[in-house]
């Protein structure tokens, strides 16, 4: 995008604007009533208590343009109010606060003195942003890579194609049977699977995992060479443009492939992305269902289609809740039955579920190096809670937490082992 | 961080912001930050592997390849390298931080 002239940029800041505070209802945008008790719920406040870090201020950074444009005083005697006018160089000093300080985890919400979704108010300034072509570099990246080549790490086709061979020769030999293999653009199976793309480049023993699994619970199952990515980055850099094309292309790529359900492996933002926010963006009911793997698990087990023995995983595990899946996604209960059934010695970390803390690692924080320090900084809440467990295993249904998790461990000096939730399902299987 | 007279800077995530400056003293270097007291042949031969690759495609080669290529195994990579092929291997080649959820 060619870098628009400074009308231009504040003229789209504010249609931008006016349209997500459409949709945020101005209530969210401008009740704060400055009470302060956000902090205390920020995984980023509690490990580092200035005031730009206070989620009240991180969203007052966006609030202050919603007041200047859309409120009466805001209009007539904006410095009364402490709005702001949208300028480049205002847009410049929001980066920060939206993209840098803020993991968009949403707790702060939950523990809200009067109900606000500080989390989405953020959202729209990333929006802002995004509209704008202010997007940090690495963010923006991983946006691009997933618009031009299908996948967020910019895999080339045929290396995706000799991965899933060279995976499912190994998952032969280790299982000893013919039929354990990864299927790819195979026609009118039941479920399509997306993965995350760290798992084909870097870390594919939980696909290896998810393919042994659905081997013992005999699914009909295929991925896409095409469209195999769970993940959503348009849906963290604020480009709903970008996150509602995405969306369409794994409709339309299921519906090619002709499987009656899209099945999102271990991914928290890509789950709600996939299966909450999708349809604001297309503004089209999916003809499918879509669901977390997690619930397919749970059905397995409910079911009857696969054994496991417990036993296999003696280790204490403990878990984290991913906040995209569990705080704003609603799946919080299919992990803990499936993990109840796997391992000996499960113990949960505290507080846990919707409540949970993030582990810093979200909102694409990952991508975007400039802020690396501020995020394992911030990971010191979840390190903590992951001691006090005593576990040696770490649980997370979501690839994004689990590099981060992996950095904590590193940082913070735990001594535990990250594994996806599917890749603790195949260790306790027992073969029929 | 100083290797051989040179100052050695990184970005907050401790990858190399100038890749050129790398050399073999300075992968043992960042390879000692990663808990790698004495860079082992095969911890070599996988650095050696992703650099070139690096190079040639300006991509950071799969966990596939370096298997292939340096006969090793996916447990083996992550034995060696407790951070992973991303934020171990590779950073220790010194290459910029891949994209995405790594």
């Amino acid at each position: 995008m060619p870098a628009p002239d400074d009308a231009q940029m504040v003229f789209a800041a504010r249609r931008t604007l006016a349209a997500a505070a459409r949709g945020l209802a101005a209530y969210h945008a401008n009740a704060c009533v400055k009470c302060g008790l956000c902090g205390q719920s920020c995984h980023v406040f509690l490990a580092e208590p200035q005031p730009e870090n206070l989620p009240a201020a991180k969203a007052g950074e966006v609030i202050r343009f919603y007041r200047r444009y859309h409120t009466l005083l805001g209009k007539l005697l904006p410095a009364l109010v402490g709005a702001r006018d949208l300028t480049p160089q205002a847009l410049n000093q929001l980066v920060e606060a939206v993209y840098g300080r803020c993991t968009g985890c949403g707790r702060c919400g939950l523990h809200c003195s009067i109900g606000l979704d500080v989390a989405s108010v953020i959202r729209a300034g990333r929006q802002i942003l995004a509209a704008v072509g202010k997007v940090p570099d690495g963010l923006q990246r991983t946006v691009n890579n997933q618009l031009e080549t299908g996948n967020q790490m910019a895999i080339p086709r045929d290396e995706f194609i000799s991965t899933a061979e060279w995976l499912s020769e190994d998952l032969q030999l280790e299982t000893g049977r013919k039929d354990a293999v990864i299927p790819v653009d195979q026609p009118n199976r039941r479920v399509l699977y997306l993965v995350n793309p760290r798992e084909v480049k870097f870390f594919p023993l939980s696909l290896s995992a998810a393919a042994g699994v659905f081997t013992a619970a005999g699914e009909s199952w295929t991925l896409s060479s095409k469209i195999y990515d769970v993940t959503n980055y348009g849906f963290f850099s604020g480009d709903d443009a970008a996150a509602g094309e995405l969306v369409r292309r794994v409709v339309e790529e299921a519906q090619a492939l002709g499987v009656q359900e899209i099945i999102l492996g271990e991914c928290g933002h890509g789950f709600r992305a996939f299966r909450w926010e999708g349809p604001n963006w297309t503004r089209q009911a999916y003809p499918l269902p879509v669901r977390s793997v997690l619930e397919l698990l749970d059905e397995y087990f409910a079911a009857g289609r696969i054994r496991v023995d417990p036993a296999k995983n003696p280790e204490r595990v403990t878990l984290h809740d991913p906040c995209n899946l569990v705080r704003w996604g609603g799946v919080s209960e299919p992990q803990r039955r499936v993990l109840g059934r796997c391992c000996a010695n499960f113990a949960e970390m505290h507080p846990n579920r919707h409540n949970n803390y993030c582990c810093g690692g979200g909102g694409g924080m990952l991508s975007m190096s400039e802020f690396g320090q501020r995020r394992v900084a911030s990971g010191q809440l979840k390190a903590e809670q992951i001691r006090r467990t005593g576990a040696k295993i770490v649980a997370t249904p979501c690839h994004n937490c689990a590099d981060q998790l992996l950095e904590i461990n590193k940082h913070y000096k735990l001594g535990v082992e990250i594994k996806t939730v599917v890749e603790l399902v195949y260790g306790a299987l027992v073969w029929p | 961080m100083q290797v051989d007279g040179k100052e050695i800077e990184f970005d907050k995530e401790g990858f190399m912001l100038d890749p050129n400056l790398w050399d073999d003293n300075v992968a043992a270097a960042i390879a000692r930050e990663e808990g790698v007291e004495q860079m082992s042949d095969q911890h070599w031969s996988i650095v050696n592997y992703i650099r070139n690759h690096w190079k040639q495609h300006d991509l950071a080669p799969s966990v596939r390849m370096i298997c292939k290529e340096c006969g090793v195994s996916v447990r083996d990579v992550y034995k060696l390298f407790t951070s992973g092929p991303a934020r171990g291997a590779c950073r220790i080649a010194g290459l910029p931080k891949p994209d995405g959820c790594v």
